[in-house]
């Protein structure tokens, strides 16, 4: 999670200006938000098997991605939104050593909101144009912003979410990158940031005092449906991987997948609470 | 908000300069308050960094002074830090090789070689995410302690080194002058550490290599090959180099700093139990998890034509063998990161990516007279 080096290191700075901060009389609580990820139903795991399409095994090596601009809304048509969270990077690429720890999640960095009950909770998923118009020089290190890794000069945008791995398309049960088996999708730029706003059923709730956690599961599987026939060919609704197995941002090809991929994260999140 | 500019300078300069009124207990070394008379005036230093570069983070506890800068350039030139006097830091990390000792494993004082290739300090103090090969170290002052004691490096004992220092004619003053310690019985290993911390964090690239001017002079261009080499070496997709998924142009330093399985061993097959077989387990040996078995640190790729042989174990002597390498998309292993993928390549375009990759040469900054031997 959001390494709080920095913060450690401008400690005195921090205890000086709290000093003149007196706490509001305001009624607050907690929302912990907590990422898991499965692949159709079933916990999602790095360097584990599951079944892409019949006869296509699939093994992912990295699943990571940017949420931001989380918030509670109070009205289904409302404008009063309660920030949770700016940006926050979400890796979910535990190994099947590490089941555990897959199982609890990753839990991103929240303020504390307004007691209140709500109706809507808003996700962004990818960086949000007016910070994809930052670096990560403007960071400290630890900053979930700093990650060069994330980052694509030639194109001045984060990558928002890398899913990565192999497919066995020859069934031969071995994943071999000197085959052309492996696949890596690397989604960001403007135009792939995609933002949802999830009604549950029973409001959420957010009492004085208390904390209040929600789940959010991601299915894996759902990233890769895919709507447009042309990377489709055998209609069964999934990105044929064999055949276009990634995206780097600057094809115009790879960008209409990107983008589908992004706004499959809509419909791959559910919310519980 | 997320926009954190941090300079630590003033603030440390500040918190150094009231950690010194310890009491000095009287030793043999010498009498408290020895060095007391020589003054300590603490002037920082200015480090210069080419457009483009972050702010480097300077721990609050050891702003660079330039005092301390300049006991830091003695020590690491100083083969009194080794058992016999014959090795320094820079017996293996010398500037000509853009500080490695351009050997494919470095070898310690007692003739024995080690397992690992030396690594290039150019742009050092910019490494957050863990020194060495496998990222076991997290500070430059945790790491500058350790290769005194290192049986296959200097075999030492700092205990017989700080008493060397204690006795020398000049490090007493120069560790006043740097840290303001009152008397030399306070002179300690820690300090020489942050010392030496503070000279690695100077070794910044020039800006003045071919690729930089080529970013920031108007008029410099690189050559039609050059050019080619550099349009290869950014191609992100799939079947064609894409060298900038991991040596990212990002900072100019041509590394994402991540740990990773490039493919470059043969372990005998591509399962789970394949992994044992990496003669040198690499960030696996720091974490335990055997999906980290085999994976190294990309290097920066700045100077690259001077520090070969290359990789961890330097097992290749030149750039043509390493391009050669990943274009064959590189050994199976389920940790191998799917960005090494096979792509065509001719001679020509091979010969393109090497002309490019000569353009990273930085020789002002291999050049710098501060950063060479004072004792020459
Ligand atoms: C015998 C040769 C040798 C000597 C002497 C030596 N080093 Fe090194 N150095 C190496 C090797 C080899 C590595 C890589 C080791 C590894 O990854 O396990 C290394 C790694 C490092 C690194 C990490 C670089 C990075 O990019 O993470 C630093 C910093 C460093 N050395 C500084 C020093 C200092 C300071 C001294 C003197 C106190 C010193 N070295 C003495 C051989 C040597
Ligand atoms: C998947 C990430 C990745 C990609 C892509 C990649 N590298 Fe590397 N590179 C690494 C890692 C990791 C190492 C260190 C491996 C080791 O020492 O075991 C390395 C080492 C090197 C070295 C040796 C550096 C030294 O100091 O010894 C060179 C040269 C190099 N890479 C050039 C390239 C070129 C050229 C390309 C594109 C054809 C490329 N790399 C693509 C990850 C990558």
């Amino acid at each position: 999670m959001r390494k709080i080096l920095i913060i450690l290191i401008s400690l005195p700075i921090f205890i000086a200006s709290s000093c003149d901060k007196d706490p509001e009389m305001e009624v607050v609580g907690d929302v912990e938000i907590i990422f898991r990820a499965n692949y159709d139903g079933e916990l999602f795991l790095t360097q584990k098997d599951y079944e892409y399409i019949p006869d296509m095994s699939i093994k992912f090596s990295t699943f990571d991605l940017y949420v931001s601009n989380i918030s509670l809304l109070k009205e289904e048509s409302s404008t009063d939104e309660s920030e949770l969270v700016e940006i926050d990077f979400v890796d979910l690429s535990f190994d099947i050593n590490q089941q555990s720890r897959a199982e609890e999640g990753d839990t991103v960095f929240t303020k504390k909101v307004p007691a209140g009950s709500y109706k809507g909770f808003k996700i962004g998923f990818g960086v949000p144009a007016d910070l994809n118009r930052t670096s990560p020089n403007d960071y400290g290190s630890g900053d979930v912003l700093a990650t060069s890794s994330h980052y694509w000069a030639p194109l001045d945008s984060y990558i928002f979410s890398k899913i990565e791995g192999f497919v066995d398309k020859d069934n031969d049960g071995i994943y071999e990158t000197s085959e052309g088996e492996g696949f890596t999708f690397h989604l960001g730029r403007d135009e792939v940031y995609t933002e949802r706003i999830i009604f549950p059923s029973d409001p959420i709730v957010v009492e004085d005092g208390q904390k209040l956690e929600i789940y959010i599961d991601i299915d894996v599987k759902k990233l890769f449906n895919m709507p447009i026939d042309q990377f489709d060919t055998n209609d069964d609704n999934l990105l044929d991987i064999e055949v276009y197995d990634g995206a780097h941002g600057n094809q115009e090809e790879e960008l209409i997948i990107a983008k589908q991929l992004m706004r499959n994260y809509s419909e791959a999140t559910l919310l519980e609470q | 908000m997320r926009r954190l500019y941090l300079f630590f300078f003033a603030f440390g300069l500040i918190l150094s300069a009231c950690g010194d009124d310890e009491g000095v207990t009287p030793d043999d070394d010498g009498m408290p308050g020895d060095l007391s008379d020589i003054p300590y005036d603490p002037v920082a230093y200015n480090l210069v960094v080419p457009e483009g570069y972050p702010q480097m983070e300077i721990p609050s506890d050891n702003p660079l002074t330039v005092d301390g800068v300049e006991l830091g350039r003695h020590l690491f030139y100083d083969p009194i830090l080794s058992a016999d006097s014959t090795m320094s830091c820079a017996s293996c990390h010398a500037p000509s090789g853009s500080f490695t000792d351009q050997l494919a494993v470095s070898v310690g004082i007692d003739g024995i070689a080690g397992r690992r290739s030396s690594m290039s300090l150019l742009n050092i103090g910019y490494v957050y995410e863990g020194l060495f090969w496998d990222g076991r170290s997290s500070t430059l002052e945790e790491q500058a302690l350790l290769p005194v004691e290192d049986p296959i490096e200097m075999h030492n004992q700092w205990p017989n080194v700080v008493d060397k220092f204690k006795e020398h004619e000049n490090y007493p003053t120069m560790f006043r002058k740097a840290f303001g310690i009152e008397s030399r019985s306070e002179i300690t290993k820690e300090l020489a550490a942050k010392a030496i911390a503070q000279f690695e964090r100077t070794l910044v690239s020039s800006g003045q290599s071919k690729y930089e001017q080529v970013r920031n002079v108007p008029g410099i261009f690189f050559t039609p090959e050059e050019q080619e080499g550099f349009e290869l070496f950014i191609f992100e997709e799939n079947e064609h180099p894409g060298c900038t998924h991991c040596h990212k142009t990002f900072n100019q330093m041509f590394t994402d700093h991540r740990f990773l399985n490039n493919g470059i061993e043969d372990l005998g097959g591509c399962d789970v139990e394949h992994l044992n077989n990496f003669p040198d387990i690499g960030l696996g040996e720091v974490t335990g998890n055997i999906f980290d078995y085999g994976k190294f640190r990309v290097p920066t790729l700045l100077n690259i034509a001077h520090t070969g042989p290359y990789m961890h174990d330097g097992r290749f002597e030149t750039l043509e063998e390493v391009l050669d390498h990943y274009s064959s998309g590189g050994f199976c292993a389920p940790n191998l990161d799917p960005n090494i993928q096979p792509f065509p390549m001719s001679i020509e375009e091979r010969d393109a990516i090497i002309t490019f990759l000569h353009t990273l040469t930085d020789t002002v900054f291999m050049n710098n007279p501060a950063h060479q031997n004072p004792f020459e």
